[in-house]
């Protein structure tokens, strides 16, 4: 048998750690935007307990008594104003507005949009990033009077 | 094997909601989350306070509105939880099995809410 120097280089692809991300303060704002996804899902499963709670209510009684409409006024009384879930409800709040600043910090990366068809002249970042956040106040505004008026 | 893999990506419909979803929750999420704070804070009951039952009642019985909000817990459903998946892919996690977990939850949630709204709205007429 004849010794012949294998010149194969396969590769092998590094192993981190979990912990990877912890090394440096870039890696775990990078983590903490990431992870605000979780606050986005923990928003949804409430809004989906309440209209599961509302579901179970005896809408069919007009008008509707404490007793009929019971699981929705233990959702809005109990679950709402429960101090764990104000304080998680304040934490969403937060997670929220920080992804909506890194959101818009990377939109203008994301969506080039150019001056006209004839240049390379692209919309300054300011504009996009100012018409985002023009848009959030302007929904913010709409949904809390729409909310506030209504009730 | 190679004829078995599919030939294109589906990628870009789950990156569509992701973009969709990550644009409603900067913009819709924080007054949203106010108003159930608000709601938290003040024990609303049948007929005053905020998010209170017959408010509830009008929002849910008009087919505008909840489709609105139908839209709002979809794309929130699938953007959530597809950034849970890519990142369970940073915390080393390189299984396919969160896909099916994640984008399964996703749809589960945003289905069973739309089901729940539709039981709501038939109920209340």
């Amino acid at each position: 048998m004849s010794e012949v120097k294998s010149y194969r280089k396969p590769y092998n692809p590094p192993v981190h750690a979990a912990t990877w991300w912890t090394q440096n303060s870039f890696y775990k704002m990078y983590m903490l935007r990431e992870l605000t996804a979780v606050t986005a899902l923990f928003f949804v499963l409430e809004i989906v307990l309440g209209l599961f709670l509302f579901a179970m209510c005896k809408l069919e009684v007009q008008p509707a008594t404490a007793e009929s409409a019971a699981p929705y006024l233990w959702w809005l009384q109990n679950f709402l104003g429960n101090p764990i879930i104000l304080v998680l409800n304040v934490i969403t709040l937060f997670a929220q507005l920080f992804h909506a600043v890194t959101w818009f910090n990377l939109m203008p990366k994301a969506v080039r949009v150019f001056m006209n068809k004839n240049s390379t002249e692209r919309l300054p970042e300011y504009v996009v990033k100012g018409s985002l956040y023009l848009a959030t106040i302007g929904a913010t505004v709409v949904i809390l009077v729409f909310a506030f008026a209504t009730i | 094997m190679r004829q078995f893999l599919p030939s294109r990506s589906d990628e870009p419909i789950y990156w569509l909601m992701f973009g969709a979803g990550g644009m409603v929750a900067a913009i819709a999420l924080p007054s949203l989350l106010v108003l159930l704070i608000v709601a938290g804070l003040t024990a609303p009951d049948l007929t005053s306070g905020m998010l209170n039952f017959s408010q509830i009642s009008g929002l849910l019985g008009n087919w505008f509105l909840s489709l609105i909000l139908f839209g709002i817990v979809f794309l929130l459903c699938f953007y959530s939880l597809h950034r849970i998946h890519h990142s369970s892919h940073d915390f080393g996690i390189h299984s396919k099995i969160t896909f099916f977990m994640c984008y399964g939850l996703a749809a589960a949630l945003a289905f069973g809410a739309l089901a729940l709204q539709i039981l709501i709205y038939c109920k209340l007429f």
